[in-house]
């Protein structure tokens, strides 16, 4: 009697429903928590804040958005399309700034241009002038916030827009040339029209990053959603209020994600990959040359070079005693939390990729879907919707215990544990890991999972004998992102952490909010040093996508 | 018309010392193997590459000297790619008013609707390039490179990627309307057959100038 083949595959949806539970449950908790009573808070930040809250986060987005676009669409059509000198070195070099998570390029630039700093003081020393008799830009306001998270997030557009200039045909190009448009309108009527999924994808993850920072708003003083949730639960003490604050922030993201994912069904991919660009570029001129130069150097010292510069001084220079004999004690605890989350999160990420492979439901795809939008929510939303949560399940087994008549409460089991945090942890981070596993899978033809099957391997030995050893790469690609973004990840860590466990990240904004900069700066130094590693992974792909496209042209 | 054209570097320059000269409605092939030059020469006379020697004088004004190199935007070419580079993301019409310059928005639409009928594609015009068929883009890629009206005509084995059957109805519309249309025309083939079929005079790319570096 043949055995039907239904079973496994409902055990594979329920396992990457099951997954994608550590989104949807905080999600669920803060939306419900719409439907409690606040006493009073929640009127009370309608009435004060909620407006400021929403008008910064809106026009902080607005100006990163731009600006990084700008910077990054422009500093990739530079580097992709003339030859200058310094350009192999700063076609990389541009994606430096990703290693310096935005609240470090804060805390650095706010220390080197704050008015005991050493840029004023230099200025003051050589003019001879006194406070008052000069204006400096204050980096503590909007404005300077727009400046530091532009600076540090603009490589997702360069990265994106970079590639997709380089797999552009170059006849395209050429024909725009012969057609009678000198350079800058071919830039602006072909090359941007055609890369423009490209650097829409670029500028939605800017979006992301801005609406969920906390670090950078929080030092420069711009009350944001995402500040706001940390700080009614925190100073206000209200976690309902927070929630509720948290309920407004999911539904705008609900919206943003069901937007782009209708944006990118309906958008058309243009692709013209039959001749890539790999030409050596076009020679130019000097003036050409120097503007190029400067069109790379400006947002390569701003996003990277000024802050990590800054950092490394105080670390070296100025570092004192105390904290890196504190280091040591630092390194290990970031790094060991960082792996089990890594770990985690690469499991979780297969039981969602390769269960969406085997079952293409509505189930599979809402938990794929759930896992990207985790990525959206800014780390206090997701805290919150944990604590509650976790709260809750903790009084439910205390009232159990009571109830057994016993003496034993095992008070607060989870909230504040290392498991907290990594459930937190995966909130966040799972959407990396299952574009990990989804990439890999996808290069793996879908023949070789039926000739697993007709040899008589069942879904799991096909996992497990022949899909896991072909994506060991994808797998620890996508494992050392994670690793990489827990070990910067500040809020989540900040409000989910057990008593006396601290990372590098929240030493370095405790001794940061104390204006205790140069104590800070060695695990500073030691972020962007663990922030390097992706950058250097995303250089050789783009490195690769380069040779590859010249090679083509030459044949 | 081009001068001792001299292309690359050291002993074996890709192109040495070549010359060609071909009158306003007049058809000139260049016939030889693959990487013998015949794109860059294409290239060098558009202005997308810049020589290391020689001239290059459309309608008799220079536009290589010593220093200067007249940009491929400021010269009268036209020039259909082998892959046609017809622009994905515009219709058939965009594509053809993307090179019509002159003012005036009647003007344009006029000059582009005479075009799209010379070719026979007018009734393509609201469609997008991915649509069409080999035959069909490759007129559009000719309609578009005559919209600037170009004193040279620059093709790059403009038939190699169409089936053998569409090949010689295209050929013989395309290369009427360019005769009608009074420009200098240059056109790259490895197909001797063709070459002998449908130009005025053929140049050959000598098998000696050809070597393996270039690939």
């Amino acid at each position: 009697m043949l055995k039907v083949d239904s079973t496994p595959r409902a055990a594979w949806t329920i396992a990457s429903m099951a997954a994608a539970l550590v989104v949807l449950v905080p999600v669920v908790v803060i939306l419900s928590s719409v439907f409690r009573n606040s006493d009073g808070v929640w009127q009370h930040l309608e009435a004060t804040r909620l407006g400021d809250y929403a008008l910064n986060t809106l026009v902080l987005s607005l100006g990163v958005c731009c600006t990084a676009g700008v910077v990054g669409v422009v500093s990739a059509w530079v580097v992709t399309m003339y030859r200058f000198p310094g350009r192999l070195v700063l076609s990389w070099a541009l994606l430096l700034p990703l290693a310096v998570p935005p609240y470090l390029a804060a805390y650095a630039m706010t220390d080197l241009l704050q008015f005991s700093g050493p840029v004023q003081g230099w200025m003051r020393n050589t003019f001879g002038l006194t406070g008052g008799d000069y204006w400096f830009p204050d980096l503590r306001t909007l404005g300077g916030a727009t400046f530091i998270l532009s600076f540090s997030l603009f490589p997702y557009v360069y990265f994106a827009a970079r590639i997709a200039f380089l797999e552009q045909s170059r006849s395209m190009l050429e024909a725009s040339r012969t057609l009678g448009c000198g350079p800058l309108r071919t830039f602006l009527f072909v090359g941007v029209p055609l890369a423009r999924p490209a650097i829409a994808g670029g500028v939605a993850l800017v979006l992301m990053e801005t609406v969920a920072d906390f670090g950078a708003v929080d030092y420069c003083a711009v009350d944001t959603f995402a500040t706001g949730v940390y700080r009614t639960w925190y100073g206000l003490d209200s976690p309902v209020a927070a929630g509720q604050l948290s309920a407004l922030v999911v539904s705008i993201l609900f919206l943003f994600v069901g937007l782009e994912w209708l944006l990118r069904r309906s958008g058309d991919r243009h692709r013209a990959t039959d001749r890539a660009n790999g030409s050596d570029g076009v020679r130019i001129g000097r003036p050409g040359r120097a503007l190029a130069i400067l069109c790379c150097l400006v947002p390569l010292t701003s996003g990277f070079l000024l802050p990590a510069g800054r950092l490394a001084y105080l670390a070296f220079v100025g570092g004192d005693g105390r904290s890196s004999e504190l280091l040591g004690g630092l390194v290990v605890s970031t790094a060991s939390i960082a792996v089990l989350a890594s770990v985690v999160a690469m499991m979780l990420g297969i039981l969602i990729g390769y269960g969406r492979r085997l079952q293409r439901n509505p189930w599979t795809a809402c938990a794929a879907l759930a896992s990207r939008m985790g990525y959206a929510m800014p780390g206090p939303v997701i805290a919150i919707g944990l604590l509650i949560c976790l709260g809750w399940i903790d009084h439910r087994i205390n009232d159990l215990a009571a109830a057994g008549g016993g003496s034993w409460r095992p008070g607060l089991l989870l909230t504040g544990s290392i498991a907290a945090l990594v459930i937190g942890y995966q909130a966040r981070f799972l959407a990396i890991a299952v574009s990990f596993v989804e990439s890999g899978l996808a290069r793996v033809h879908r023949s070789i999972d039926a000739a697993a099957r007709t040899l008589g391997a069942g879904p799991s030995r096909t996992l497990f004998g022949v899909h896991l050893p072909m994506l060991r790469t994808s797998l620890l690609a996508g494992g050392l992102i994670v690793f990489v973004d827990v070990a910067k990840e500040l809020p989540i860590t900040l409000m989910l952490r057990p008593f006396n466990f601290d990372t590098l990240a929240v030493r370095v904004y405790q001794l940061a909010s104390d204006e205790r900069i140069e104590e800070a700066a060695s695990a500073a130094v030691a972020i962007i040093g663990v922030g390097l590693i992706p950058v250097l992974v995303l250089a050789r792909h783009v490195e690769r996508i380069r040779t590859a496209g010249s090679k083509g042209a030459t044949a | 018309m081009v001068r001792d054209l001299t292309f690359g570097f050291g002993d074996e320059p890709l192109l040495d010392r070549f010359s060609v000269k071909v009158s306003p409605g007049a058809v000139q092939c260049v016939l030889g193997p693959s990487g013998s030059g015949k794109t860059t020469l294409l290239r060098l006379i558009a202005g997308l590459e810049r020589p290391t020697g020689g001239l290059v004088l459309i309608d008799g004004q220079p536009m290589t000297r010593s220093g200067v190199h007249v940009p491929p935007e400021r010269r009268a070419v036209g020039l259909v790619f082998q892959d046609f580079a017809l622009f994905p993301n515009r219709t058939v019409r965009g594509n053809v008013l993307f090179g019509i310059r002159t003012s005036g928005r009647a003007e344009r639409a006029a000059r582009c609707d005479e075009l799209l009928h010379r070719l026979g594609v007018e009734a393509l015009a609201d469609r997008m390039p991915s649509t069409l068929s080999g035959g069909e883009q490759q007129r559009v890629a000719i309609a578009r490179a005559l919209a600037r009206r170009p004193r040279v005509m620059l093709l790059d084995e403009p038939f190699s990627s169409l089936d053998v059957e569409t090949r010689t109805a295209v050929r013989a519309e395309t290369i009427s309307v360019l005769r009608d249309s009074d420009v200098a025309t240059l056109m790259v083939t490895h197909d001797p057959s063709e070459a002998d079929l449908i130009a005025d005079d053929v140049i050959r790319f000598k098998p000696s100038q050809t070597t393996t570096k270039i690939l």
